[in-house]
């Protein structure tokens, strides 16, 4: 049984080659268009940091709930926030682009604009700026006393780093939920600053641990193809079917409620958000998001027996990973930029961000022993069967 | 109506669980394991798989199709009311009731199937096969083929307790 994880050449090789295309992307980007090369940063941006925080919060729910099914492939979430500091790092450089992306950082609008004049003491930019600060050094602060204590129970067999880890776990599942949510407002929702929904950072914030537990489904199953996790079984995988069901729902619920009650109530200022969108020019990437999120995951993984497929699992997970992109796209893309364009800065902007996203997490995942040798679930895990 | 039975008292779940594999291996039909809890292992060598989630996707489907038809000849055909300007067929306010009724039929029908498949019905009375399943012992029933010594033996060698044949219902 291998117990360290040694990244294979090939992976190496394929992160350098997507971080150079995303470079390339990023600089022929900024000399065409430099709203449109703003706009996708601040996409995948928020793109890989809701995996992160999906990531680190099915890891800290794990520990609150005392799962025990999910211990022996618990260094993977945990390494999912391996991107947090290059998430936090990569937002402040946004600082410079706040102009072409917010309409409210315009210098001069608050003279023009009553309504963002009186919105001005929440939305400016050192404000903005600032929460942007806290939000990450809370986050980041928590993730590495997680890991450190997870890397530490590797050495030494101590149950009190266990309790430690549970502490933390729940510190950070209220960081996540209180400030993550405020985050996908304050980052995605005051693009479009005349608008407002109630619900869209909770939105934000609890669809992030369904792309995050679609991403853990992904690397545990590359790691399974590279024979790590010999003991995982049918149960496991059934499992990870239940969590990205479950998530499915409760993503058409939260994406229904907000239509549902904006269509209903019909007031200008509210439908003027889905005008574009439901109607417009991005009608097409408007059904397919509520396709690839919702309605394929939905009617595929009812059935266990097929949920808990290999393939089945691995397949929605990478549908499940354009879903999370079409779902920021047409969140930010119509505010910020305002034109429906694809093309080569936003593939190559993607893939740069996924060969970074890939090295940080292979490399925190080569850091220490793949299977947690000193959990005190493991065996309970190894043992889970239906 | 009338059987005979073999029945095998077992201290320990994991007996029952090997007497259970022998017996699918020497294809004997097993009528009924009782037991004080619920065993996983107990269950996966013994019942069939459970047909009921078709069953209940059916209903599901069945309950959307119901649903939608019911709204849309009350609301487009029988008694269009304008509300606000809304087009008579209008779907996102359907999808609340559709998903509400979905669930209220599916839940209805299928634990319906499930009370009348297993025949249990309120009050009535339970069949003890022997009083000490309700306290720490498990109880295999065998219907009583031609030559019982031979799954008498297998459940001797299962680590039976104790075996008995009985020619009562």
């Amino acid at each position: 049984m291998q117990t360290n994880f040694y990244p294979p050449q090939k992976l190496k090789i394929l992160a350098a080659i997507l971080i150079i295309t995303g470079v390339a992307a990023l600089v022929a980007g900024f000399i065409s268009d430099p709203d449109r090369t703003w706009a996708n940063i601040l996409l995948n941006n928020v793109y890989f940091l809701s995996i992160s925080m999906g990531g680190v919060m099915f890891y800290s729910i794990q520990f609150i709930t005392q799962s025990s099914w999910s211990a022996l492939f618990q260094r993977v979430p945990l390494a999912l926030g391996a991107f947090l500091p290059v998430a936090a790092a990569l937002m402040l450089v946004l600082y410079f682009g706040l102009p072409d992306i917010y309409e409210w950082a315009i210098p001069g609008i608050t003279e023009t604009d009553k309504l963002i004049a009186h919105k001005s003491p929440f939305l400016n930019v050192p404000f903005f700026m600032g929460r942007m600060v806290l939000y990450f050094a809370l986050w980041i602060a928590i993730w590495l006393s997680l890991k450190k204590f997870a890397f530490k129970e590797d050495r030494q067999a101590d149950f009190s780093l266990y309790q430690k880890s549970n502490h933390y776990a729940i510190v950070f599942i209220f960081l996540a939920v209180i400030f993550f949510s405020f985050a996908g407002m304050d980052w995605i929702m005051t693009i479009d600053a005349h608008w407002y929904s109630t619900l869209f950072g909770f939105r934000t914030m609890i669809t992030s641990i369904y792309y995050g537990v679609a991403a853990v489904v992904l690397i545990v199953f590359f790691l399974k193809g590279q024979g790590y996790f010999p003991q995982m079984n049918e149960a496991h995988r059934h499992d990870m079917a239940r969590y990205l069901f479950r998530f499915s729902i409760v993503w058409g619920y939260l994406w229904f409620v907000q239509f549902l009650i904006i269509w209903y109530a019909n007031i200008p200022e509210s439908t003027i958000y889905y005008v574009p969108r439901f109607l417009g020019e991005w009608q097409v990437l408007f059904y397919a998001e509520f396709f690839l999120n919702f309605a394929i995951p939905f009617l595929v993984l009812i059935s266990d027996d097929i949920g808990r497929k290999k393939w089945v699992l691995i397949f929605m997970s990478i549908l499940l990973m354009a879903g999370l992109w079409i779902m920021l796209f047409i969140q930010i893309m119509p505010g910020s930029y305002g034109q429906l364009k694809f093309g080569f800065t936003e593939i190559g902007l993607w893939l740069g961000y996924a060969g970074v996203f890939i090295m940080l997490v292979f490399y925190l995942l080569s850091r220490s022993a793949v299977i947690p040798v000193n959990h005190p679930q493991l065996k309970e895990s190894i043992d889970h069967h239906l | 109506m009338k059987k005979k039975h073999i029945i095998g008292v077992f201290d320990d779940e994991a007996k029952v669980v090997a007497a259970l594999k022998k017996c699918k291996e020497m294809h004997i039909p097993i009528e009924d394991v009782f037991g004080p809890f619920a065993d996983h292992d107990i269950l996966k060598q013994h019942t069939k798989k459970s047909r009921i989630p078709h069953l209940a996707f059916f209903f599901g489907v069945m309950a959307v199709v119901l649903t939608f038809s019911f709204i849309y000849f009350v609301t487009v055909i029988d008694y269009p009311i304008n509300f606000g300007g809304k087009p008579y067929f209008s779907f996102p306010p359907m999808v609340v009731l559709m998903y509400l009724m979905t669930i209220l039929i599916t839940g209805t029908l299928s634990s319906l199937v499930f009370l009348g498949r297993t025949q249990l019905l309120p009050g009535k009375q339970a069949k003890i096969v022997d009083p000490r399943v309700l306290d720490d012992h498990f109880v295999m029933l065998i219907e009583k083929p031609d030559d019982p010594e031979k799954i008498k033996e297998l459940l001797r060698n299962a680590g039976a307790k104790e075996i008995e044949e009985r020619d009562e219902e």
